[in-house]
Protein backbone atom coordinates (compact mmCIF):
# COMPACT_ATOMS: atom_id res chain seq x y z
CA UNK A 1 0.00 0.00 0.00
CA UNK A 2 1.45 3.35 -1.02
CA UNK A 3 1.85 6.31 1.31
CA UNK A 4 -1.00 8.41 -0.12
CA UNK A 5 -3.27 5.37 -0.22
CA UNK A 6 -2.66 4.74 3.47
CA UNK A 7 -3.60 8.37 4.24
CA UNK A 8 -6.74 8.09 2.13
CA UNK A 9 -7.73 4.92 3.91
CA UNK A 10 -7.61 6.78 7.24
CA UNK A 11 -10.17 9.30 5.96
CA UNK A 12 -13.11 7.00 5.33
CA UNK A 13 -16.63 8.41 5.60
CA UNK A 14 -16.78 6.95 9.09
CA UNK A 15 -13.69 8.90 10.10
CA UNK A 16 -15.12 12.10 8.64
CA UNK A 17 -18.27 11.60 10.69
CA UNK A 18 -16.27 10.71 13.79
CA UNK A 19 -14.10 13.86 13.68
CA UNK A 20 -16.87 16.46 14.35
CA UNK A 21 -18.10 14.29 17.23
CA UNK A 22 -14.55 14.18 18.60
CA UNK A 23 -14.09 17.94 18.30
CA UNK A 24 -17.40 18.48 20.09
CA UNK A 25 -16.18 16.09 22.83
CA UNK A 26 -12.97 18.17 23.15
CA UNK A 27 -14.92 21.38 23.52
CA UNK A 28 -17.66 20.10 25.84
CA UNK A 29 -15.34 18.09 28.12
CA UNK A 30 -13.11 21.17 28.32
CA UNK A 31 -16.14 23.11 29.57
CA UNK A 32 -17.13 20.28 31.94
CA UNK A 33 -13.70 20.57 33.59
CA UNK A 34 -14.36 24.26 34.20
CA UNK A 35 -17.64 23.32 35.94
CA UNK A 36 -15.78 20.74 38.07
CA UNK A 37 -13.07 23.37 38.77
CA UNK A 38 -10.25 20.88 38.23
CA UNK A 39 -6.76 22.22 37.54
CA UNK A 40 -6.36 20.38 34.21
CA UNK A 41 -7.72 21.16 30.74
CA UNK A 42 -8.52 17.72 29.30
CA UNK A 43 -9.39 19.33 25.99
CA UNK A 44 -7.82 16.65 23.81
CA UNK A 45 -9.75 13.49 24.68
CA UNK A 46 -11.54 13.54 21.31
CA UNK A 47 -8.28 14.16 19.46
CA UNK A 48 -6.57 11.23 21.19
CA UNK A 49 -9.64 9.07 20.54
CA UNK A 50 -9.58 9.75 16.77
CA UNK A 51 -5.82 9.13 16.70
CA UNK A 52 -6.40 5.79 18.43
CA UNK A 53 -9.39 4.73 16.31
CA UNK A 54 -8.50 6.10 12.86
CA UNK A 55 -4.76 6.80 12.79
CA UNK A 56 -2.16 9.57 13.15
CA UNK A 57 -3.23 11.71 10.15
CA UNK A 58 -6.86 11.76 11.22
CA UNK A 59 -5.75 12.52 14.79
CA UNK A 60 -3.61 15.41 13.58
CA UNK A 61 -6.48 16.85 11.53
CA UNK A 62 -8.83 16.57 14.51
CA UNK A 63 -6.40 18.40 16.76
CA UNK A 64 -5.71 21.22 14.30
CA UNK A 65 -9.39 21.72 13.51
CA UNK A 66 -10.32 21.71 17.20
CA UNK A 67 -8.18 24.75 17.84
CA UNK A 68 -9.23 26.46 14.62
CA UNK A 69 -12.94 25.96 15.31
CA UNK A 70 -12.43 26.99 18.91
CA UNK A 71 -10.69 30.10 17.67
CA UNK A 72 -13.49 30.83 15.22
CA UNK A 73 -16.27 30.37 17.73
CA UNK A 74 -15.51 30.72 21.42
CA UNK A 75 -11.88 31.24 22.22
CA UNK A 76 -9.75 33.23 19.72
CA UNK A 77 -6.57 32.77 21.76
CA UNK A 78 -6.54 29.00 21.03
CA UNK A 79 -5.94 29.49 17.30
CA UNK A 80 -2.12 29.92 17.31
CA UNK A 81 -1.67 26.55 19.05
CA UNK A 82 -3.37 24.49 16.33
CA UNK A 83 -0.08 22.80 15.36
CA UNK A 84 0.47 21.59 18.94
CA UNK A 85 -2.96 19.93 18.95
CA UNK A 86 -2.12 18.35 15.58
CA UNK A 87 1.09 16.84 16.96
CA UNK A 88 -0.84 15.49 19.99
CA UNK A 89 -3.31 13.75 17.65
CA UNK A 90 -0.53 12.35 15.48
CA UNK A 91 1.36 11.03 18.53
CA UNK A 92 -1.82 9.38 19.82
CA UNK A 93 -2.18 7.67 16.44
CA UNK A 94 1.41 6.42 16.49
CA UNK A 95 1.00 5.27 20.09
CA UNK A 96 -2.12 3.35 19.06
CA UNK A 97 -0.18 1.64 16.25
CA UNK A 98 2.30 0.49 18.91
CA UNK A 99 -0.65 -1.02 20.78
CA UNK A 100 -0.61 1.08 23.95
CA UNK A 101 -4.42 1.30 24.07
CA UNK A 102 -4.85 -2.48 23.95
CA UNK A 103 -2.11 -3.50 26.32
CA UNK A 104 -2.77 -4.01 30.00
CA UNK A 105 0.14 -3.45 32.33
CA UNK A 106 0.51 -4.84 35.85
CA UNK A 107 0.14 -2.15 38.52
CA UNK A 108 3.71 -2.43 39.78
CA UNK A 109 4.91 -1.67 36.23
CA UNK A 110 2.61 1.40 36.02
CA UNK A 111 4.08 2.57 39.33
CA UNK A 112 7.63 2.16 38.00
CA UNK A 113 6.70 4.01 34.80
CA UNK A 114 5.29 6.89 36.87
CA UNK A 115 8.28 7.02 39.19
CA UNK A 116 10.93 6.93 36.46
CA UNK A 117 9.08 9.36 34.21
CA UNK A 118 8.63 12.07 36.82
CA UNK A 119 12.24 11.62 37.99
CA UNK A 120 13.47 12.05 34.40
CA UNK A 121 11.13 14.98 33.76
CA UNK A 122 12.41 16.84 36.83
CA UNK A 123 15.99 16.29 35.67
CA UNK A 124 15.06 17.61 32.22
CA UNK A 125 13.27 20.74 33.51
CA UNK A 126 16.10 21.55 35.92
CA UNK A 127 18.70 21.05 33.15
CA UNK A 128 16.87 23.38 30.77
CA UNK A 129 16.29 26.12 33.36
CA UNK A 130 19.84 25.87 34.74
CA UNK A 131 21.19 26.05 31.20
CA UNK A 132 19.09 29.16 30.61
CA UNK A 133 20.47 30.81 33.78
CA UNK A 134 24.11 29.84 33.50
CA UNK A 135 24.67 29.06 29.82
CA UNK A 136 26.22 25.69 30.68
CA UNK A 137 24.62 22.29 30.38
CA UNK A 138 24.69 21.07 34.00
CA UNK A 139 26.02 17.72 35.13
CA UNK A 140 23.16 15.35 36.00
CA UNK A 141 24.83 13.99 39.14
CA UNK A 142 25.48 17.53 40.40
CA UNK A 143 21.82 18.41 39.91
CA UNK A 144 20.66 15.28 41.72
CA UNK A 145 23.06 15.97 44.59
CA UNK A 146 21.92 19.61 44.79
CA UNK A 147 18.17 18.91 44.67
CA UNK A 148 18.24 15.40 46.19
CA UNK A 149 15.14 15.76 48.38
CA UNK A 150 13.10 17.21 45.51
CA UNK A 151 13.99 14.25 43.30
CA UNK A 152 13.04 11.71 45.96
CA UNK A 153 9.69 13.38 46.70
CA UNK A 154 8.82 13.67 43.00
CA UNK A 155 9.80 10.06 42.28
CA UNK A 156 7.54 8.90 45.15
CA UNK A 157 4.67 11.04 43.82
CA UNK A 158 5.29 9.50 40.38
CA UNK A 159 5.17 5.99 41.85
CA UNK A 160 1.89 6.81 43.58
CA UNK A 161 0.38 8.32 40.42
CA UNK A 162 1.35 5.22 38.45
CA UNK A 163 -0.05 2.82 41.05
CA UNK A 164 -3.27 4.62 42.00
CA UNK A 165 -4.20 6.67 38.90
CA UNK A 166 -2.88 4.74 35.92
CA UNK A 167 -3.45 1.31 37.49
CA UNK A 168 -3.54 -1.07 34.49
CA UNK A 169 -3.12 1.58 31.79
CA UNK A 170 0.63 2.00 32.28
CA UNK A 171 1.53 1.92 28.58
CA UNK A 172 -1.18 4.39 27.55
CA UNK A 173 -0.20 6.63 30.48
CA UNK A 174 3.46 6.61 29.43
CA UNK A 175 2.47 7.54 25.85
CA UNK A 176 0.40 10.42 27.26
CA UNK A 177 3.25 11.62 29.48
CA UNK A 178 5.69 11.64 26.55
CA UNK A 179 3.12 13.43 24.38
CA UNK A 180 2.75 16.04 27.13
CA UNK A 181 6.50 16.74 27.19
CA UNK A 182 6.58 17.09 23.39
CA UNK A 183 3.55 19.42 23.56
CA UNK A 184 5.33 21.54 26.19
CA UNK A 185 8.47 21.78 24.05
CA UNK A 186 6.74 22.76 20.82
CA UNK A 187 4.18 25.12 22.35
CA UNK A 188 6.72 27.13 24.38
CA UNK A 189 8.04 29.25 21.44
CA UNK A 190 4.51 30.30 20.43
CA UNK A 191 3.47 30.94 24.03
CA UNK A 192 6.60 33.03 24.60
CA UNK A 193 6.45 35.03 21.36
CA UNK A 194 2.69 35.53 21.03
CA UNK A 195 1.59 35.66 24.66
CA UNK A 196 4.74 36.76 26.48
CA UNK A 197 4.89 33.38 28.23
CA UNK A 198 1.69 33.67 30.27
CA UNK A 199 -1.81 32.24 30.02
CA UNK A 200 -3.64 34.53 32.41
CA UNK A 201 -4.39 31.49 34.61
CA UNK A 202 -3.03 30.03 37.85
CA UNK A 203 -0.20 28.21 36.07
CA UNK A 204 1.44 31.61 35.57
CA UNK A 205 2.74 31.29 39.14
CA UNK A 206 5.15 28.64 37.80
CA UNK A 207 6.39 31.09 35.16
CA UNK A 208 6.78 33.77 37.83
CA UNK A 209 8.79 31.44 40.08
CA UNK A 210 11.24 30.52 37.32
CA UNK A 211 11.53 34.12 36.10
CA UNK A 212 12.27 35.22 39.67
CA UNK A 213 15.19 32.77 39.79
CA UNK A 214 16.66 34.43 36.70
CA UNK A 215 15.54 31.90 34.07
CA UNK A 216 14.93 33.17 30.51
CA UNK A 217 11.43 33.70 29.11
CA UNK A 218 11.48 30.74 26.72
CA UNK A 219 12.86 28.32 29.33
CA UNK A 220 10.35 29.54 31.96
CA UNK A 221 7.49 29.08 29.52
CA UNK A 222 8.71 25.59 28.70
CA UNK A 223 9.06 24.74 32.40
CA UNK A 224 5.46 25.84 33.02
CA UNK A 225 4.24 23.61 30.18
CA UNK A 226 6.40 20.70 31.32
CA UNK A 227 4.89 20.91 34.81
CA UNK A 228 1.25 20.91 33.68
CA UNK A 229 1.06 19.30 30.20
CA UNK A 230 2.33 15.73 30.90
CA UNK A 231 -0.21 15.19 33.67
CA UNK A 232 -3.02 16.59 31.52
CA UNK A 233 -2.17 14.38 28.52
CA UNK A 234 -1.63 11.36 30.78
CA UNK A 235 -5.20 11.67 32.10
CA UNK A 236 -6.50 12.16 28.53
CA UNK A 237 -4.75 8.99 27.30
CA UNK A 238 -5.96 7.15 30.40
CA UNK A 239 -9.59 8.10 29.73
CA UNK A 240 -9.26 7.08 26.07
CA UNK A 241 -7.81 3.76 27.26
CA UNK A 242 -10.89 3.31 29.47
CA UNK A 243 -13.20 4.25 26.56
CA UNK A 244 -11.52 1.78 24.22
CA UNK A 245 -11.81 -0.96 26.83
CA UNK A 246 -15.54 -0.22 27.04
CA UNK A 247 -16.27 0.14 23.30
CA UNK A 248 -17.71 -2.87 21.49
CA UNK A 249 -15.16 -4.72 19.32
CA UNK A 250 -17.39 -4.13 16.28
CA UNK A 251 -16.84 -0.35 16.56
CA UNK A 252 -13.08 -0.64 16.86
CA UNK A 253 -12.67 -3.05 13.95
CA UNK A 254 -13.19 -0.27 11.38
CA UNK B 1 -28.83 26.97 10.57
CA UNK B 2 -30.41 26.05 13.88
CA UNK B 3 -28.66 26.57 17.20
CA UNK B 4 -24.93 26.84 16.71
CA UNK B 5 -21.90 28.20 18.48
CA UNK B 6 -20.46 31.20 16.75
CA UNK B 7 -19.15 34.66 17.49
CA UNK B 8 -20.90 35.89 14.34
CA UNK B 9 -23.08 38.95 14.78
CA UNK B 10 -25.68 39.39 12.06
CA UNK B 11 -25.42 42.67 10.23
CA UNK B 12 -25.60 44.30 6.85
CA UNK B 13 -22.54 46.55 6.84
CA UNK B 14 -19.98 46.79 4.06
CA UNK B 15 -17.70 44.56 6.14
CA UNK B 16 -20.39 41.90 6.42
CA UNK B 17 -20.98 41.99 2.66
CA UNK B 18 -17.29 41.55 1.78
CA UNK B 19 -16.34 38.18 0.34
CA UNK B 20 -15.11 35.86 3.17
CA UNK B 21 -11.78 35.34 1.43
CA UNK B 22 -11.20 39.09 1.34
CA UNK B 23 -11.74 39.25 5.10
CA UNK B 24 -9.50 36.22 5.65
CA UNK B 25 -6.68 37.81 3.62
CA UNK B 26 -7.14 41.07 5.50
CA UNK B 27 -6.88 39.24 8.85
CA UNK B 28 -3.68 37.47 7.78
CA UNK B 29 -2.13 40.72 6.53
CA UNK B 30 -2.89 42.55 9.80
CA UNK B 31 -1.64 39.59 11.86
CA UNK B 32 1.63 39.47 9.97
CA UNK B 33 2.06 43.23 10.14
CA UNK B 34 1.65 43.12 13.92
CA UNK B 35 4.37 40.49 14.28
CA UNK B 36 6.83 41.49 11.59
CA UNK B 37 7.21 45.21 12.21
CA UNK B 38 9.89 45.25 14.89
CA UNK B 39 8.76 48.22 16.97
CA UNK B 40 6.74 48.13 20.17
CA UNK B 41 4.36 50.87 19.01
CA UNK B 42 3.59 49.13 15.68
CA UNK B 43 0.98 46.72 17.06
CA UNK B 44 -0.84 49.51 18.91
CA UNK B 45 -0.76 51.68 15.77
CA UNK B 46 -2.17 48.78 13.72
CA UNK B 47 -4.95 48.22 16.24
CA UNK B 48 -5.95 51.87 16.52
CA UNK B 49 -5.28 52.88 12.92
CA UNK B 50 -6.49 49.84 10.96
CA UNK B 51 -8.44 47.28 12.99
CA UNK B 52 -10.61 49.67 14.98
CA UNK B 53 -11.72 51.85 12.01
CA UNK B 54 -12.67 48.69 10.08
CA UNK B 55 -14.58 47.41 13.11
CA UNK B 56 -16.44 50.73 13.38
CA UNK B 57 -17.27 50.53 9.65
CA UNK B 58 -18.59 47.01 10.21
CA UNK B 59 -20.61 48.03 13.26
CA UNK B 60 -18.93 45.38 15.39
CA UNK B 61 -16.61 47.61 17.40
CA UNK B 62 -18.58 47.34 20.65
CA UNK B 63 -18.43 43.55 20.71
CA UNK B 64 -14.83 43.62 19.57
CA UNK B 65 -13.68 45.98 22.32
CA UNK B 66 -15.62 43.97 24.90
CA UNK B 67 -14.04 40.67 23.77
CA UNK B 68 -10.55 42.13 23.44
CA UNK B 69 -10.82 43.63 26.92
CA UNK B 70 -12.12 40.39 28.44
CA UNK B 71 -9.45 38.21 26.80
CA UNK B 72 -6.45 40.53 26.99
CA UNK B 73 -6.86 41.84 30.55
CA UNK B 74 -5.83 38.64 32.42
CA UNK B 75 -2.87 38.23 30.05
CA UNK B 76 -1.85 41.84 30.50
CA UNK B 77 -1.96 41.67 34.30
CA UNK B 78 0.09 38.47 34.35
CA UNK B 79 2.65 39.72 31.84
CA UNK B 80 3.18 43.05 33.56
CA UNK B 81 3.52 41.48 37.01
CA UNK B 82 5.85 38.69 35.93
CA UNK B 83 8.01 40.44 33.38
CA UNK B 84 8.42 43.80 35.06
CA UNK B 85 9.04 42.48 38.58
CA UNK B 86 11.10 39.39 37.74
CA UNK B 87 13.11 40.60 34.76
CA UNK B 88 16.45 40.00 36.48
CA UNK B 89 19.15 42.56 35.76
CA UNK B 90 17.83 45.73 34.23
CA UNK B 91 17.35 49.42 34.75
CA UNK B 92 15.10 49.87 37.73
CA UNK B 93 12.35 52.43 37.18
CA UNK B 94 11.42 52.47 40.83
CA UNK B 95 11.83 50.09 43.73
CA UNK B 96 9.81 49.32 46.83
CA UNK B 97 11.44 47.04 49.35
CA UNK B 98 12.95 43.99 47.65
CA UNK B 99 10.81 44.46 44.51
CA UNK B 100 11.75 46.72 41.66
CA UNK B 101 10.13 47.41 38.33
CA UNK B 102 12.61 47.05 35.47
CA UNK B 103 12.39 49.20 32.36
CA UNK B 104 13.31 46.32 30.02
CA UNK B 105 10.56 44.16 31.52
CA UNK B 106 7.95 46.88 31.05
CA UNK B 107 8.97 47.34 27.40
CA UNK B 108 8.80 43.58 26.84
CA UNK B 109 5.36 43.45 28.48
CA UNK B 110 4.14 46.36 26.35
CA UNK B 111 5.29 44.55 23.21
CA UNK B 112 3.64 41.29 24.25
CA UNK B 113 0.32 42.93 25.12
CA UNK B 114 0.35 44.77 21.79
CA UNK B 115 0.89 41.52 19.90
CA UNK B 116 -1.90 39.77 21.80
CA UNK B 117 -4.24 42.66 20.99
CA UNK B 118 -3.37 42.36 17.29
CA UNK B 119 -3.84 38.56 17.26
CA UNK B 120 -7.18 38.63 19.07
CA UNK B 121 -8.63 41.67 17.34
CA UNK B 122 -7.68 40.58 13.82
CA UNK B 123 -9.27 37.17 14.37
CA UNK B 124 -12.36 38.90 15.76
CA UNK B 125 -12.54 41.11 12.67
CA UNK B 126 -13.00 37.93 10.65
CA UNK B 127 -15.20 35.92 13.00
CA UNK B 128 -17.55 38.65 14.22
CA UNK B 129 -18.53 39.65 10.68
CA UNK B 130 -18.39 36.33 8.82
CA UNK B 131 -20.74 33.38 9.02
CA UNK B 132 -18.56 30.28 9.58
CA UNK B 133 -20.50 28.34 6.95
CA UNK B 134 -20.00 30.95 4.24
CA UNK B 135 -16.28 31.14 5.07
CA UNK B 136 -16.00 27.36 4.68
CA UNK B 137 -18.10 27.51 1.52
CA UNK B 138 -15.72 30.06 0.01
CA UNK B 139 -12.69 27.99 1.03
CA UNK B 140 -14.16 24.91 -0.65
CA UNK B 141 -14.46 26.90 -3.89
CA UNK B 142 -10.70 27.56 -3.90
CA UNK B 143 -9.79 23.93 -3.33
CA UNK B 144 -10.10 23.11 0.39
CA UNK B 145 -11.47 19.52 0.53
CA UNK B 146 -15.24 19.26 1.05
CA UNK B 147 -14.55 16.90 3.98
CA UNK B 148 -12.94 19.74 5.96
CA UNK B 149 -15.96 21.96 5.32
CA UNK B 150 -18.26 19.16 6.44
CA UNK B 151 -16.27 18.74 9.67
CA UNK B 152 -16.22 22.44 10.57
CA UNK B 153 -19.88 23.14 9.81
CA UNK B 154 -21.10 19.95 11.51
CA UNK B 155 -19.04 20.63 14.64
CA UNK B 156 -20.44 24.13 15.00
CA UNK B 157 -23.95 22.67 14.86
CA UNK B 158 -23.49 19.68 17.18
CA UNK B 159 -21.64 21.43 20.02
CA UNK B 160 -24.88 22.93 21.48
CA UNK B 161 -26.49 19.46 21.37
CA UNK B 162 -23.50 18.04 23.21
CA UNK B 163 -23.66 20.80 25.79
CA UNK B 164 -27.30 19.91 26.45
CA UNK B 165 -26.35 16.24 26.69
CA UNK B 166 -23.54 17.02 29.15
CA UNK B 167 -25.94 19.05 31.30
CA UNK B 168 -28.42 16.17 31.47
CA UNK B 169 -25.64 13.68 32.30
CA UNK B 170 -24.53 15.92 35.17
CA UNK B 171 -28.13 16.10 36.43
CA UNK B 172 -28.64 12.35 36.09
CA UNK B 173 -25.43 11.46 37.91
CA UNK B 174 -26.10 14.02 40.65
CA UNK B 175 -29.56 12.58 41.21
CA UNK B 176 -27.90 9.18 41.67
CA UNK B 177 -25.71 10.66 44.37
CA UNK B 178 -22.57 11.66 42.48
CA UNK B 179 -20.72 14.43 44.27
CA UNK B 180 -19.54 17.16 41.89
CA UNK B 181 -18.58 19.69 44.52
CA UNK B 182 -16.28 19.56 47.51
CA UNK B 183 -12.57 18.94 47.79
CA UNK B 184 -10.22 18.19 44.91
CA UNK B 185 -10.30 14.43 45.42
CA UNK B 186 -14.12 14.31 45.36
CA UNK B 187 -14.29 16.43 42.22
CA UNK B 188 -11.63 14.28 40.54
CA UNK B 189 -13.64 11.15 41.34
CA UNK B 190 -16.61 12.71 39.50
CA UNK B 191 -14.60 13.02 36.28
CA UNK B 192 -14.90 9.50 34.87
CA UNK B 193 -18.65 9.04 35.61
CA UNK B 194 -19.33 12.30 33.74
CA UNK B 195 -16.96 11.94 30.80
CA UNK B 196 -17.50 8.26 29.97
CA UNK B 197 -21.31 8.39 29.34
CA UNK B 198 -20.88 11.55 27.27
CA UNK B 199 -18.22 10.04 25.03
CA UNK B 200 -19.75 6.57 24.70
CA UNK B 201 -23.25 7.84 23.91
CA UNK B 202 -21.83 10.26 21.33
CA UNK B 203 -20.04 7.48 19.51
CA UNK B 204 -23.15 5.35 19.18
CA UNK B 205 -24.73 7.23 16.29
CA UNK B 206 -21.51 7.72 14.27
CA UNK B 207 -22.21 4.60 12.20
CA UNK B 208 -25.75 5.67 11.28
CA UNK B 209 -24.66 9.16 10.31
CA UNK B 210 -21.95 7.78 8.03
CA UNK B 211 -24.51 5.65 6.20
CA UNK B 212 -26.90 8.61 6.01
CA UNK B 213 -24.44 11.00 4.34
CA UNK B 214 -23.16 8.32 1.98
CA UNK B 215 -26.75 7.72 0.89
CA UNK B 216 -26.88 11.44 0.04
CA UNK B 217 -23.97 11.22 -2.41
CA UNK B 218 -21.35 12.62 -0.01
CA UNK B 219 -18.60 10.76 -1.85
CA UNK B 220 -19.80 11.33 -5.40
CA UNK B 221 -16.89 12.65 -7.46
CA UNK B 222 -18.73 15.09 -9.76
CA UNK B 223 -18.74 18.85 -9.14
CA UNK B 224 -21.44 20.07 -6.80
CA UNK B 225 -23.52 23.20 -6.85
CA UNK B 226 -24.17 25.31 -3.78
CA UNK B 227 -27.46 26.72 -2.53
CA UNK B 228 -25.85 29.94 -1.32
CA UNK B 229 -23.78 31.75 -3.91
CA UNK B 230 -21.39 34.22 -2.30
CA UNK B 231 -21.05 37.42 -4.35
CA UNK B 232 -17.52 38.40 -5.33
CA UNK B 233 -16.35 41.46 -7.25
CA UNK B 234 -13.27 42.10 -9.37
CA UNK B 235 -12.31 45.00 -7.05
CA UNK B 236 -12.14 42.55 -4.17
CA UNK B 237 -10.13 40.10 -6.23
CA UNK B 238 -7.61 42.84 -7.00
CA UNK B 239 -7.60 43.91 -3.33
CA UNK B 240 -6.78 40.34 -2.31
CA UNK B 241 -3.83 40.23 -4.70
CA UNK B 242 -2.58 43.56 -3.39
CA UNK B 243 -2.77 42.24 0.17
CA UNK B 244 -0.85 39.11 -0.86
CA UNK B 245 1.81 41.38 -2.32
CA UNK B 246 1.81 43.34 0.93
CA UNK B 247 2.33 40.13 2.91
CA UNK B 248 5.35 39.26 0.75
CA UNK B 249 6.69 42.79 1.19
CA UNK B 250 6.25 42.67 4.98
CA UNK B 251 8.06 39.34 5.21
CA UNK B 252 10.81 40.66 2.92
CA UNK B 253 11.16 43.80 5.04
CA UNK B 254 11.40 41.73 8.22
CA UNK B 255 14.10 39.49 6.77
CA UNK B 256 16.03 42.56 5.55
CA UNK B 257 15.64 44.18 9.00
CA UNK B 258 16.86 41.08 10.86
CA UNK B 259 19.89 40.77 8.57
CA UNK B 260 20.81 44.46 8.94
CA UNK B 261 20.21 45.12 12.62
CA UNK B 262 20.87 41.95 14.54
CA UNK B 263 24.49 41.29 13.56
Amino acid sequence: MSFTESIKKEFSTRTLVLIPVAIAINIVVGQLLIILKLPIYLDSIGTVLVGALAGPWAGALTGALTNIIWGLTLYPQAMPFFYVAAVIGAMAGIAAKLGVFERISPRWLSALIGGFFFFGLTLFILSVTTYSREGLIPNATDLIRQYGVVFIIIAIIGLAIGYFVLQKAGYAGLAGLITGVVAAIISAPTAAVVYGGVTGAGTDLVVAAFRASGTGILASTFAQGAVSDPFDKMVSFLIVWLILQALPARFKSR
Amino acid sequence: MTASISLYIAGDSGLHRLHPLTKLTLTLTILLGGFAIPYTWASYAIFLGIVLPIAIWGGIWKQMLRSVWKIVLPFAISIFLIQSLFWGEGTALFAFGPLSIEKEGVIFAMGSVGRIIVVISSFLLLTLATRPDSLMNALTKIGVPAGITYIVVTTIQIVPRFQAKAASIIDAQRSRGLITEGNLLKRTRALVPLVMPLVLSSLVDVEERAIAIEARAFNSPGSKTSLNVIPDTSTQRIARWIMFLLIVLIIGYRIWWSLTFTN
